[in-house]
């Protein structure tokens, strides 16, 4: 069942003709192919595709990590494509956050000193409590002391979400955010990206797995660096059979 | 920030202490130097001296001077060359950290005040302990330089409050120096190519690489062709320097170059472990090129400084040997000597010299400069006679002088004010020229009576002397004895050319000994921070089937073939002042000469496999104590 995504007004992210070309000439690979894409306020979008359909590439300029060759990436109305880095790196601290698989924690800081740094790095001061009310709310209020070597890979990862969240951007880009989880952590952590969503922030987020998928509001299906399909409120039994069709 | 930058101290410690250990060795070598050279240079003479002894004593002080300001120097381009590059490995080391925190809001400024707050941290912490080591240092120095003959009996430095000032500015100077570039060009790279090691960020022949390479392979080449036209002493000195300059852009292209010599390194042939090295040293660019780096320097210096130092002494003594005829050499004091000796039966021919010191101005009015120096009082034709290759001395009487083989007294056709001893002779005019010796010698030539007879009283007479043919040799000597001590002139040649040698060593001993130890613990630092970020990737190894032992054999292959190249490319370094002592020695002396100190070059090689070995092993002994799978488990 294919159906129509979500209205641009009301959209956290909208992308209109990004494209993203590596290398030139005859070894050019173009990643993203002329994308149009919107992704509604409040709600949690699942992108996936076959290896090399450019689902990573889609997902790091969305969220301005990288520059497209063509087209305009919005997020609310700033058109991140042509922002300059003092703008990026505000919007990086104030309306965007990032999850990615391999957690991404500095190894040198404990785990609400993690948390607090995007703060810190906006100038302002948390107070203890406001960390850990955020580290409890993922569950970690007795790890808060903790170097992230000292911590498992699910309370790592529910680190990160922890300092992606403490902003409370508009939009957490995710990258296989359970990709290194084993099921039952994996579980912990959607059920954690689902509080966030409930909360009225948004979520993109890249994944392979159908079962993380099937968490997502919707799922945009990619190949060749183009969206070739769309599902909204699927199982994951019905996220794997598109996925099986596309790679055939 | 300092919160962060504590945090982060707390947790790279081995990183930061080899970075503030830089800075601290850097700070005790430079203030140590100047105190040396200040106390040096304001040294004053003790009351009651005779002029002749005043004399020496300013000689002395000259000497000492000279080399505790070359001391300085190459201390000072040892700390802005070592800490720069220490400093600039350890913010690369951090590309991943700094994108994280970029990822998380920092922008371009924090990231460049975070690194500047570091570094000032850690300039701080360096000279705080550089200040004190630099007392020790100080007390080396002046111990060396006394012991070797080079400062006036009973010399001690003097401690000097504003030294701190320097001392301070000094360290955090070069820390911060080291960060600016490379906190500059961290904070640009976009986050995600950092955390991918990608693009910009994977760089490492950065534009300022190429910059600082091609504009000292620019000056080595430079100091090479213009060497054998800079003269007996400028010649000298651009060779000496043609190293240094090579050293530093070898060091400025070793990402290019460490690299591409490694692909010539047969690894195929060593079975997999050899394998896995060579391929970690072409992996590891920043790695490996911050190791060959401070190698390259110690290696190009060391050998340049000595070939050159050798060369010169050896190209000295035989142009000393092929510009002296005669038979026997008699080294006497005072004027009377000389006559004595040539009334001995069995003497053909004599000439006598003898060593006045003398203050020589040159220019009048502002211009006027005047130098110290030393003159040989002579017969011109005796002189001729015994000196092969002197010609047009006849001039040389009456109120004239002649340019000695030292120079820089004058040349011929000026007038130059002499004051010989404590005697005024006014001003004399410069009718000829001895050839200029490369080992130097007197600076002027006086002809006989023109000095005081008693300024010439102590003065040191050597007086040259050629035997009636089927004269008894033994039988002259032994008679001559009397007034002096003699030997015959190949005799005395050779002891020359021994002292020659030992002042070399001397010299190099003082000016790159501390230098030395200096790059050496670079070296070390080098490895030490290369390794201390390579637990994980040592994991993945063991996680692939590699015993620990087999780990660290991997890593002491990989840290030996870089020694391998930084070696070669030290020894290419040293080879542009080989190169230069060729041309230079062929111009001045006519014979060119090149003396390497070979075994001294198998022990500066093998010394380094044995540091870069030992603290490879030392360091990934360390890196591999955790079990890889608890490593590889916490990724982080």
């Amino acid at each position: 069942m294919t159906q129509t995504m979500t209205p641009p007004a009301t959209a956290a992210v909208a992308l209109r003709g990004v494209s993203r070309t590596y290398g030139t000439g005859p070894a050019a690979v173009r990643a993203v192919d002329r994308v149009d894409l919107d992704f509604r306020r409040g709600t949690w979008t699942a992108v996936m595709g076959p290896s090399g359909s450019g689902k990573s590439t889609l997902l790091h300029c969305a969220a301005g990590l990288e520059r497209v060759d063509a087209g305009q990436v919005l997020l609310g109305d700033t058109d991140i494509g042509t922002a300059g880095d003092a703008e990026l790196t505000a919007l990086r601290r104030e309306r965007i956050g990032f999850v990615f698989q391999s957690f991404n924690l500095l190894g040198a800081l404990t785990a609400e000193q993690n948390v607090a740094l995007p703060l810190r790095l906006a100038g302002r001061r948390p107070s203890r409590s406001e960390v850990r009310a955020v580290l409890a709310a993922v569950g970690l209020a007795d790890r808060a002391r903790h170097r992230p070597r000292e911590l498992s890979g699910g309370q790592q990862q529910r680190v990160a979400i922890a300092r992606a969240m403490v902003t409370r951007p508009d939009v957490l880009f995710a990258d296989e955010p359970t990709g290194a989880l084993d099921s039952t952590t994996a579980r912990t952590v959607l059920g954690l990206l689902r509080a966030v969503v409930d909360g009225g922030q948004t979520i993109v987020m890249v994944t392979h797995d159908p079962a993380a998928a099937a968490h997502a509001d919707g799922v945009v299906f990619l190949r060749d660096g183009r969206v070739v399909d769309r599902l909204a409120g699927a199982s994951a039994r019905d996220v794997a059979d598109r996925l099986v069709t596309l790679e055939r | 920030m300092l919160r962060l930058s504590w945090s982060t101290f707390t947790e790279r410690w081995p990183l930061f202490v080899g970075a503030a250990l830089t800075v601290c060795l850097g700070v005790a070598l430079v203030q140590s130097s100047l105190l040396v050279l200040i106390s040096v240079a304001t040294l004053d003479a003790p009351a009651g001296l005779s002029t002749t002894e005043l004399a020496g004593f300013a000689e002395s002080v000259e000497v000492g001077v000279t080399l505790s300001a070359l001391t300085l120097a190459f201390s000072a381009f040892l700390t802005v060359f070592i800490v720069g590059s220490t400093f600039a490995f350890t913010v690369a080391q951090r590309r991943r950290d700094l994108a994280l925190l970029r990822l998380a809001g920092g922008g371009r400024g924090q990231l460049r005040r975070l690194l500047l707050s570091e570094a000032v941290l850690l300039g701080g912490i360096g000279t705080a302990a550089g200040v004190p080591v630099g007392l020790a240092v100080m007390a080396f120095q002046s111990w060396l330089l006394g012991a070797l003959g080079f400062v006036p009996p009973g010399f001690t430095p003097q401690w000097r409050t504003w030294i701190l000032g320097v001392s301070v500015g000094v360290g955090l100077a070069v820390a911060v120096a080291g960060v600016l570039v490379a906190a500059r060009r961290a904070s640009r790279v976009q986050p995600l190519e950092a955390l991918r090691d990608s693009g910009e960020a994977a760089r490492v022949m950065t534009a300022g690489r190429w910059g600082a390479g091609g504009l000292f392979g620019a000056g080595a080449v430079a100091l090479v062709v213009l060497s054998p036209l800079g003269g007996a002493g400028g010649g000298q000195a651009m060779a000496v320097n043609a190293a240094l300059c090579a050293a530093v852009a070898f060091s400025a292209l070793s990402p290019l170059l460490v690299p591409g010599i490694a692909r010539l390194l047969p690894a195929q042939a060593g079975g997999v472990l050899a394998e896995l090295a060579g391929a970690n040293l072409r992996d590891g660019v920043r790695r490996s090129a911050s190791i060959a780096a401070p190698l390259i320097v110690l290696v190009g210096l060391l050998l340049g400084q000595t070939a050159a130092l050798t060369s010169f002494a050896t190209a000295a003594a035989a142009e000393q040997r092929r510009g002296t005829s005669g038979d026997l050499v008699v080294e006497a004091t005072g004027a009377a000597a000389g006559p004595w000796v040539s009334g001995v039966p069995g003497v053909a021919a004599t000439s006598t010299e003898l060593t006045v010191p003398i203050s020589v101005t040159r220019g009048t009015g502002e211009d006027a400069e005047t130098e110290r120096g030393a003159a040989l009082v002579v017969d011109p034709a005796a002189y001729e006679r015994f000196h092969p290759g002197t010609a047009g001395l006849a001039g040389l009487r009456g109120r004239a002088a002649a340019a000695g083989p030292g120079g820089d007294a004058g040349s011929p056709g000026e007038t130059v004010a002499v004051r010989a001893g404590g005697a005024d002779l006014g001003p004399l005019l410069v009718v000829a020229a001895a050839p200029a010796r490369i080992g130097g010698g007197a600076n002027l030539l006086l002809p006989a009576g023109l000095v005081p007879e008693h300024e010439l009283a102590d003065a040191p007479s050597r007086t040259f002397v050629a035997l009636h043919p089927g004269a008894d040799g033994m039988a002259v000597a032994a008679a001559v004895a009397a007034v002096g001590e003699v030997h015959t002139v190949d005799e005395w040649s050779a002891r020359d050319a021994a002292a020659r040698d030992a002042m070399s060593t001397s010299v190099l001993l003082v000016i790159m000994g501390l230098g030395g130890v200096y790059a050496l613990i670079g070296v070390i630092n080098a490895v030490v921070v290369g390794a201390s970020a390579r637990r994980p990737e040592f994991a993945a190894a063991r996680a692939a089937g590699l015993s620990r032992g087999q780990v660290v054999r991997s890593a002491l292959l990989e840290s030996w073939a870089v020694t391998v190249i930084g070696l070669l490319l030290g020894v290419l370094a040293a080879g542009t002042t080989f190169l230069a002592v060729l041309a230079t020695t062929a111009v001045v002396t006519g014979a060119a000469t090149l003396a390497v100190p070979w075994p001294f070059v198998l022990t500066v090689c093998v010394g380094a496999f044995l540091v870069t070995g030992a603290t490879s092993v030392i360091t990934s002994m360390s890196a591999t104590r955790t079990l890889p799978v608890a490593l590889l488990g916490s990724r982080e």
